[in-house]
């Protein structure tokens, strides 16, 4: 290992780390956002218990929240090859893995990942509505889906909000392994930068100033957000 | 689909699980000097003496802003660079070491929010009536506080457990063979095995310990909190 910190080195290759950080974003952008809609889904078959789908999906959530994020990312790796050639054996279609690009496994991943978790954040809120706003907008004349979206929902949105913001930003942490996937993201292009000019210390100092920028701002914004939510409701005191 | 055969699975599930004891040493090491160093955060930032409570501040956001992988490669290329700086030479450490230093850092910072949390609901009132029987302030603490404290903190500090098994995956990054490395050296190898089931046998071995610590944790709730009346209808 070289003997002494470069800034030159650490300054020079910064702008290169910069380059991808709208890749690590993206990720964690559009797979927090779908999350959240299929966690909802999962979550209303949970809370209503809707038949075969709530078992399925409590073993879904379990495995999800059971393994390593890096070992989904593999098994996903390898899985969807040997899915789409024993579809291709079955069927005789010509499905090939290879032109899939590493961002969509990434997002797809990261996706599945995330709506595990959302859901339960979401079944917990939902389940710290009270039944009475229910029962209430019933006797306005609300059908279920209404209520569910009207009343039920903008509630739940506030108690879920401090826990979302977790999970999004254990997304952008989570991201760093994209490289599983072969994504050049921050994290690998601090690996093949570093090893090229053998300085592992510098290249990895600038990633974690990005990130910690990163969850940082989005932790302030967050708190911002959930205070701007709570303004209407009524204090304890 | 190639076809592996049941005992080819199992072969390669019993060739996993001997690393088990080196992910699992990982796990209870860095747990417990997490404990410790969080124990000691979580004091100072209860306690708010300016100084140090900024430091403590800072190195939770730092620790709890940036990945355990970014952390641990940290550690594992600057920690011997600034021993150097001090005349130590630390090349004959065991990488362990390494990921053990960088887990137990990283658990610090989530278990002294945990602590911190447990100690600020049991309250003063607990510690004032404490002292009001002519106790000092580490006997409150020891026989009226962190048993409280303790019951308080067990769901989360099943969570951070779980949580921590699921970072010791990231170990084999800087070359260690722990159950995750071993799946690599398989997987290397290739066995004529299926990457996919591979990966499949060690996600099952993963969930069956998180299922493992969840009900072991549960257990421990329930026998801790008998007796305990509370609001909430469980």
């Amino acid at each position: 290992m070289s003997s002494m910190f470069s800034w030159d080195f650490a300054i020079g290759h910064f702008p290169e780390l910069l380059k991808v950080v709208p890749v690590t974003l993206l990720i964690a952008v559009v797979s927090m956002l779908l999350g959240l809609v299929f966690g909802l889904l999962i979550a209303l078959c949970r809370i209503y218990r809707v038949p075969v789908l709530n078992k399925l999906a409590a073993l879904y959530v379990s495995f999800i929240r059971g393994t390593p994020m890096l070992v989904q990312l593999y098994v996903f790796l390898y899985g969807v090859p040997a899915l789409l050639e024993a579809l291709n054996n079955k069927w005789g279609w010509n499905l090939s893995s290879d032109n899939i690009s590493p961002l969509i496994f990434a997002l797809t991943a990261y996706t599945i990942n995330s709506a595990a978790y959302q859901s339960e954040v979401v079944r917990a809120a939902l389940n710290a509505i009270d039944m009475s706003q229910m029962e209430a907008a019933y006797s306005v004349g609300m059908t279920t889906t209404q209520s569910i979206i009207r009343i039920i929902l903008p509630q739940a949105l506030v108690v879920a909000l401090p826990n979302l913001a977790n999970i999004f930003i254990g997304l952008i942490k989570a991201t760093s392994l994209a490289f599983a996937v072969k994504v050049i993201d921050i994290m690998a292009v601090a690996k093949i930068v570093s090893a090229e000019g053998y300085r592992f210390m510098e290249m990895y100092l600038g990633a974690a100033i990005i990130y910690w920028v990163i969850c940082f701002a989005l932790e302030r914004l967050f708190a911002v957000m959930e205070k701007k939510l709570r303004r209407y409701e009524s204090k304890m005191v | 689909m190639n076809g592996a055969t049941i005992n080819n699975l199992i072969e390669i599930l019993v060739k996993i699980s001997e690393k088990l004891p080196i992910t699992l040493t990982i796990m209870v090491l860095s747990l417990f000097f997490g404990l410790v160093l969080g124990l000691v955060t979580a004091i100072i930032r209860i306690r708010k003496r300016p100084v140090s409570y900024a430091i403590a501040t800072l190195y939770l956001s730092i620790m709890r802003c940036t990945p355990a992988l970014v952390q641990l490669f940290l550690i594992f290329f600057g920690l011997p660079y600034l021993l150097m700086l001090l005349n130590i030479n630390i090349n004959g450490w065991n990488k362990i070491t390494f990921v053990v230093i960088a887990f137990s850092l990283h658990m610090a910072a989530s278990l002294s929010e945990v602590i911190r949390s447990a100690y600020l609901t049991v309250g003063n009132s607990q510690l004032e009536a404490a002292y009001s029987v002519g106790m000092s302030y580490f006997q409150a603490i020891k026989r009226i506080i962190l048993p409280q404290a303790f019951t308080i903190a067990l769901p989360n500090l099943g969570n951070d457990c779980i949580m921590l098994l699921k970072d010791t995956s990231l170990a084999f990054t800087i070359g260690i063979v722990d159950i995750m490395g071993e799946v690599r050296i398989i997987v290397g190898n290739n066995y004529g095995i299926n990457e996919f089931q591979v990966y499949m046998v060690i996600s099952l071995i993963y969930w069956a310990i998180t299922i493992a610590i969840e009900n072991g944790v549960r257990y421990l709730d329930k026998r801790l909190n008998r007796g305990h009346v509370s609001i909430s209808k469980y």
